[in-house]
């Protein structure tokens, strides 16, 4: 069984995000690799029973330029068997507070096993640590389920 | 003398022996000439891009619904609104000029282009409240108002902070001094404008004035990507400059926004203090969790309790609520996909 992170990051918050979680995936024994946007390519997907997606939110709550490829390739690749969970920093002060997240949450929900979202604001605090547990146990728990 | 406290020298114009690409935000060699495409920090562009985006100008917003309303405003709510926004332009007037005299002293090109932006804005800003003024009362109530806001102790305690700061780097500009300032511009479009924003938000839920809080709403929107950037800035400039990484100056950035924080928190006591339906215990708290995010934004950790934001209405209108249609991603594309929530059976946390 293996999982994968696949996320972008332009002020280090949500890849600061992606590596709690990356440690929190390995502690429930989970082999999870991180893989930072531009080493992304579709057919990576095959590879895993879990991948969790990693975004910040642009401006009006809009997805990142560079994250359509991995949009896309759910919606292309034949994922619905892969258990998924969607990931995100913003900043509330917006309209649509980590809206790439609700945009991802969507199209998953759709295209694969959608277990779980999670939504921080900017750097992760020490409430989100407990969320991100959260995060592990309900992807952890869904792969029991599976197996 | 150390190198932080060594005066910076206005870079020439052109230096055509030097790269494009500048080899620093400050004390660097560039050419002057600008390729966006060639720019030592590429995420720069995307911010530049945003900025560009948010373009908006005063007079498109059609002030007639407001200045129907205006006569319905109880008296009170009329004082602390013209006080507010004679208080608000004091401090955008203080951020065009800053903003384009950093641009002097710092030598990577793309950065003197989104300190222009800035500065642009923020004239824009200053416009706008000049434009809601000129909406609502006679020039003469309009100076008095000025004149009120120039006299008024608290206003000049609070704008003291920053002024000192700013003064200080006119004087002298030199690295630290940079630093300070930019923290305290922080200070400025980070903090100091949320006891105004708030009223005029409290305003907009009560469905008054709308069109005033569009334009802050725009305001606001503008003024989150300057905080942004100049985190970024803040971040860069203690990076590549080291001996400004020091205890002393995160300190200083403690302390000088707790500054910023008091001085927030007894303007909101004193200018809110008759608005019903502001709780200003409450506002206290926001301000804090307001700071911490400063802190967080800067790379430092929370000076304040962890709490969630108390007061979430205070926040930029949505394109719908403005009436703007964007076109985005999903619009092109014409890809939509249903809503789901946690009733579809994951979890939201």
């Amino acid at each position: 069984m293996k999982a994968a992170i696949i996320y972008t990051s332009v002020t280090g918050n949500t890849s600061t995000l992606a590596e709690i979680i990356c440690e929190k995936m390995n502690n429930h024994h989970i082999e999870t690799d991180l893989i930072p946007v531009d080493e992304f390519q579709p057919q990576l997907l095959h590879n895993y029973d879990i991948v969790t997606v990693g975004t910040y939110s642009w401006d009006n709550g809009d997805l990142p330029m560079e994250m359509e490829e991995v949009f896309e390739a759910f919606e292309e690749e034949e994922v619905n068997h892969i258990t998924t969970g969607v990931f995100g920093t913003g900043d509330s002060f917006y309209p649509y507070y980590c809206g790439a997240v609700d945009m991802f949450r969507d199209m998953l929900y759709v295209h694969t096993n959608l277990a779980v979202t999670l939504k921080v604001e900017l750097t992760p605090q020490d409430e989100d640590l407990h969320r991100c547990e959260k995060f592990c146990d309900r992807l952890a728990s869904e792969l029991a389920v599976v197996s | 003398m150390t190198q932080v406290d060594q005066s910076l020298t206005k870079i020439k114009l052109l230096n055509p022996t030097y790269p494009n690409k500048a080899t620093g935000i400050i004390n660097g060699e560039s050419s002057g000439l600008l390729n966006w495409n060639d720019i030592a920090y590429p995420q720069m562009y995307d911010l530049y891009q945003t900025l560009l985006a948010n373009f908006w100008k005063a007079q498109e917003i059609n002030m007639q619904d407001d200045i129907k309303q205006w006569d319905n405003l109880s008296e009170t709510e009329k004082d602390v609104f013209l006080r507010i926004n004679t208080q608000l332009a004091s401090l955008d007037s203080l951020q065009t000029p800053t903003m384009t005299h950093v641009m002097d002293y710092v030598t990577d090109s793309s950065f003197k282009a989104i300190f222009a932006v800035i500065s642009q804005q923020e004239a824009v800003h200053n416009e706008s409240y000049s434009y809601i003024l000129s909406s609502l009362v006679p020039l003469r109530e309009q100076n008095e108002r000025f004149d009120q806001a120039k006299e008024d102790p608290i206003v000049r305690k609070r704008n003291q902070l920053i002024l000192d700061s700013y003064e200080a780097f006119r004087e002298n500009p030199t690295p630290q001094r940079l630093f300070e300032l930019a923290i305290n511009s922080i200070n400025l479009e980070g903090i100091y404008f949320y006891a105004g924003f708030a009223f005029f938000y409290h305003l907009a839920r009560q469905q008054k004035m709308l069109k005033t809080s569009t334009m802050i709403s725009y305001i606001q929107r503008d003024e989150m990507q300057h905080a942004y950037f100049v985190s970024q800035f803040v971040r860069i400039l203690l990076t590549e400059n080291p001996e400004l990484n020091t205890e002393e100056n995160i300190q200083y950035v403690y302390q000088t926004v707790d500054k910023a924080v008091q001085l927030e928190k007894e303007w909101a006591d004193y200018i809110l203090k008759d608005i019903e339906g502001i709780d200003l215990d409450e506002f206290h708290g926001y301000v804090e969790y307001l700071a911490n995010k400063r802190f967080r934004q800067i790379g430092l950790d929370n000076y304040y309790p962890e709490r969630d934001n108390p007061m979430e209405w205070i926040h930029v209108f949505s394109d719908e609520m403005m009436n703007e249609t964007k076109s985005d991603f999903f619009e092109q594309k014409s890809r939509t996909y249903t809503k789901v929530s946690s009733s579809n059976g994951f979890d939201e946390l």
